[in-house]
């Protein structure tokens, strides 16, 4: 009857996921849906790219959730000098014991905000986004391992700025959402100017949980039960981005198991059991809108053609 | 975002155009034709190059020239086939304006006009096929035309291959889903007694029939042609004797040197002359048109349809030339009785000759009338018997002859077919004074078994006379039937025994046969579905005769249902069949809301329409919320069956309001 001790367990974790939701959110106010979606990529084991101008609370937002995981973290300020030893680390010489030392660079942590990512030069972008996608970083032929949960918030500011090496399409894949935040509400932005910095607020953040205990969690969402409806919907959203005329590459295969692997955890930290048509409905524009290459004559944007899609594709 | 847009569209209506206009270009001048084609030709290069419309002055010039040419074409006389000329060509000059959607448009829902104007020419069965062709072409053409206006960003990107095949389906679905409602239309779309216009003459195409003259020779021609020019029915459902199948049609009676004519006069009306004795025939006779105003009928008419009369010798003429398929009752009988005696001025008239032709046949003649004093009988007994011994031979390889053409042929050729022997025949009668004529028609025909008709082709095409036997009256008497009597038990094509074309095999006049009995079954179906037999159609069904209000009140009526249904068809199409006994307790559900007036989004899940519901329809929805939380999650979630069965329980009783 180990059953019953392990669900408690899971219940004990799930009701902290829900803490460390409930104070980022006190952090990050009234953007919970960004949170959401900062949660959702944790328990599904990928990354977070927040695309946004400066100044609207990126940083922050990645600080809170790094300091609520109660994991380690580091933030990596891009710039457009930068190695990537700067990033995954460096061996150093020892003479006194005459070896070599592996530095870890400031990648080897739970929770790594990478602060507007596309300011590097591409040479130190894929540096992380290797890191990303292998969960390890190699130096000088030595493998090391990252620490579990690796959880990268990278953010980047629109392509369109001055002095910036936009990703590569075919790296943005390796962030599982991207999502913007967006300007604060009239009233929100009337409290971010009368009240103390919110940045004070992150000295207070208490860490909710553990290493542990999002791996666990991420292990309970990946579990969820997925019904065949929602398996039709999953397909048939798809489809509409394969068959649409004015996309030139439709989601691949992988990002179809991205989907269902998102739409869990994001049905699992709104408290399903099962895998929603809503969750996959949420999800669907943060984890396509980067995947999508859109004819440029169509005029329109991925964003466009996701409502589109979504409003088209029946739920069944 | 201004694309060039693709030619693909323009290339199904140019198609459309040329197949719908094919049967009127291969009627029309082959220059003019050409011209249209280069037009075709000219366009798609344009839609290919992306050329834009050329100057309206230009486009003006051309017009006018291609006007011009058309009435130089038809040699200014507007007949029927000028008039489609004309509308072919000015499609043509539409080319050059067909740069929108619009135009493209519109070109191919006229490509469907094209089509249906060649029926005023032709309305055999197998048009039907080109029908079903063309009407596939245009409506790909429309559906190009729309897929190209809505550059829908939805719509599926396929292969070409594969849309193509899509949107053919489409076309094909389209025109079977329209059947109906034509079918309807057909059936009760009031029908006139008459046509609305009188339709120019000559729609023939260049085809003939017979002629109201006889050259010895101008029938020849015929002999080749396979062609249907009746079908006879018979309500007892059998056809008169082999030897009895005279189709009577024109009658010559004035002998113009060596050409047999119908009388100036004969088309004025005469009363009809007394009944006749011997076997009566009822039948029905479908005519394929042939431009002239006599009805064939079985020798001999004794009494013909309403807007037709018989002539004073018994000639049956319908009041306006057979221009379309047309049927008609006949009631014949096999030996008349006419007046018992003739006056002397028609006495004359039909022993008119020429005087200074045929010597020997005069001579002839003399020497008869001596051996049979007052017995006109015997004498033409003599002679038929005469033809038989004497070495006349039944060939249609003939020599032509000349001046004393009855001479050269009892005398010297002997070779010939049924017009020589008529003619020589008649003339002889003539000169031995006995009153004569011959007779035009079609001699014995094909008994169809599966179609229970007689199938008379123009190669049965035939010539014999008729003599006054006093007593008796006017005698039908066939000298080509003493010569060949296989002419009359086979036909000419038994008559003949080489095959006389290539194409001319047991095979192949079987399939001919078959051919013609479907085509029999839509003569009689559809093209005999006249004013008349829809108001008998609405009387079997108990409605008032003659009643077009009864007719449109009917296809109103029938129209909306046909409406109805096929929406229905479309919408239950659009729903899938439910997964589960649960799915189908939730349309059900949405179905009750729809009828309320709120209907659920396709895009949108179960909770969320039922936050709109809520929002909508306020404290009523409450319940519909819990269901839709259930539904959520007995359709989503992991099986549940006490779940399910509160679901199902609670939906049932589930009421809006």
């Amino acid at each position: 009857m180990t059953e019953a001790p392990a669900q408690r367990i899971v219940e004990d974790h799930f009701s902290a996921l829900q803490q460390a939701r409930a104070e980022v959110n006190r952090v990050i106010v009234d953007k919970a849906e960004v949170v959401d979606f900062a949660f959702t990529a944790l328990l599904a084991g990928g990354h977070l790219l927040i695309e946004d101008l400066p100044g609207v609370g990126k940083t922050t937002l990645a600080h809170a959730m790094s300091i609520s995981l109660g994991g380690s973290w580091q933030r990596i300020q891009f710039t457009n000098d930068m190695l990537p030893a700067d990033i995954v680390g460096v061996s150093v010489f020892h003479r006194d014991e005459a070896s070599f030392e592996f530095r870890p660079g400031p990648v080897f942590a739970n929770v790594v905000l990478a602060d507007e990512i596309n300011r590097a030069t591409p040479r130190t972008q894929s540096a992380l986004l290797e890191a990303m996608a292998e969960g390890q970083v190699t130096v000088d032929g030595q493998t090391h391992s990252l620490p579990q949960p690796f959880f990268v918030i990278a953010t980047q500011n629109p392509l369109d700025m001055v002095g910036t090496y936009p990703l590569p399409d075919s790296q943005l894949d390796r962030f599982l959402l991207r999502t913007r935040i967006g300007y604060p509400s009239q009233a929100e932005e009337r409290r971010l100017l009368t009240e103390p910095d919110r940045r004070t607020y992150l000295a207070d953040l208490k860490p909710s949980l553990n290493p542990e205990a999002v791996l666990a969690l991420a292990d309970q969402a990946a579990r969820l039960h997925v019904s065949e409806p929602v398996l039709d919907y999953i397909q048939a959203l798809i489809a509409a981005t394969r068959s649409h005329a004015a996309i030139r590459v439709g989601l691949s295969p992988r990002a179809g198991l991205a989907l269902i692997r998102t739409a869990r955890a994001h049905a699992f930290l709104n408290r399903s059991d099962f895998c929603t048509p809503e969750s996959v409905k949420t999800v669907f524009p943060g984890l396509a809108a980067h995947r999508l290459q859109v004819q440029p004559e169509s005029g329109l944007s991925s964003e466009d053609i996701i409502d589109e899609i979504l409003s088209a594709t029946a739920v069944p | 975002m201004t694309r060039a847009p693709s030619p693909i569209p323009v290339y199904w209506v140019l198609a459309a155009l040329t197949i719908t206009s094919a049967p009127h270009l291969i009627a029309m001048p082959a220059w003019l034709a050409t011209l249209f084609l280069l037009m075709v030709a000219w366009r798609a290069l344009a839609a290919n190059r992306a050329w834009s419309a050329p100057p309206a002055l230009l486009r003006l010039t051309i017009s006018v020239i291609l006007l011009v040419l058309v009435v130089v074409a038809s040699g200014g006389h507007f007949s029927r086939r000028a008039a489609t000329t004309l509308l072919c060509m000015m499609m043509a000059a539409k080319l050059m304006e067909m740069f929108s959607p619009r135009d493209l448009r519109l070109v191919a829902a006229l490509s469907f006009f094209m089509m249906t104007a060649q029926f005023l020419f032709n309305e055999r069965l197998v048009y039907l096929v080109y029908l079903a062709l063309g009407a596939w072409t245009a409506t790909m053409a429309l559906i190009s035309i729309q897929q190209q206006q809505t550059v829908t960003l939805l719509s599926p990107k396929l292969a070409k291959t594969e849309q193509l095949a899509r949107q053919g389906r489409q076309a094909a679905m389209m025109i079977v889903l329209a059947l109906p409602v034509a079918a309807l239309l057909f059936v009760l779309f009031p029908r006139l007694a008459s046509p609305l216009w009188g339709l120019p003459q000559q729609s023939m195409d260049g085809r003939t029939g017979l002629s109201d003259e006889l050259t010895a020779g101008s029938i020849a021609n015929l002999f080749l042609d396979d062609s249907p020019a009746l079908r006879v029915e018979f309500p007892d459902g059998q056809p008169p004797p082999v030897e009895d199948r005279y189709w009577r049609g024109p009658v010559l009676t004035e002998l113009d040197g060596s050409t047999w004519r119908r009388s100036s006069r004969a088309d004025q009306s005469s009363p009809l002359p007394e009944a006749g004795v011997g076997e009566e025939f009822e039948h029905r006779v479908q005519l394929e048109p042939h431009e002239r105003r006599w009805l064939f009928a079985l020798d001999h008419p004794r009494s013909g349809p309403e807007d037709s009369r018989l002539t004073t010798t018994r000639e049956l003429l319908s009041r306006n030339p057979v221009t379309t398929l047309t049927q008609y009752d006949v009631r014949s009988v096999s030996s008349p009785f006419g007046p018992s005696d003739l006056p002397v001025s028609a006495r004359a008239y039909y022993l008119a000759l020429p005087q200074d032709r045929n010597p020997r046949t005069r001579a002839f003649a003399d020497e008869l009338r001596d051996r049979f004093p007052d017995d006109e009988s015997g004498l033409v007994a003599y002679v038929l018997e005469w033809f038989r011994t004497e070495p006349f031979r039944y060939s249609l390889a003939t020599a032509p002859l000349g001046r004393h053409n009855a001479d050269e042929f009892l005398f010297d050729l002997r070779d010939g077919y049924c017009e020589y022997y008529a003619s020589a025949f008649a003339i002889l009668m003539r000169a031995a004074d006995i009153p004569s004529r011959v007779v035009l028609g079609y001699m014995g025909g094909d008994w169809q078994e599966g179609g229970e008709y007689l199938l008379v082709r123009q190669s049965d095409a035939h010539a014999w006379t008729e003599v006054w036997i006093d007593g008796s009256g006017w005698v039908r008497v066939d000298p080509t039937a003493a010569v060949s009597p296989d002419r009359i038990d086979y036909g000419a094509r038994g008559a003949i025994r080489e095959p006389r074309h290539v194409l001319d095999n047991e095979w192949l006049r079987n399939l001919r046969n078959r051919l013609d009995r479907a085509q029999h079954t839509w003569n009689r179906w559809i093209l005999g579905f006249d004013a008349d037999r829809q108001m008998r159609m609405l009387e079997r069904l108990g409605l008032p005769r003659g009643s077009h209000t009864t007719l449109a009140i009917m296809m109103v009526a029938g129209l909306a249902l046909a409406t109805l249904i096929l929406a229905v068809l479309l919408w239950r199409r659009d729903l899938k069949r439910p997964r589960s006994e649960v799915e189908r307790a939730w349309r059900l559900l949405l179905a009750r809301l729809r009828r309320h007036g709120l209907t659920k989004q396709a895009a949108e899940t179960p909770l969320e329409f039922a936050q709109r519901a809520e929002k909508e329809l306020g404290p009523k929805a409450l319940d519909f919320g819990r269901l839709a939380r259930w539904y959520h999650h007995a359709h989503y979630g992991q099986s549940h069956p006490p779940l399910e069965k509160r679901f199902l329980a609670a939906a049932r009783k589930f009421r809006p309001v």
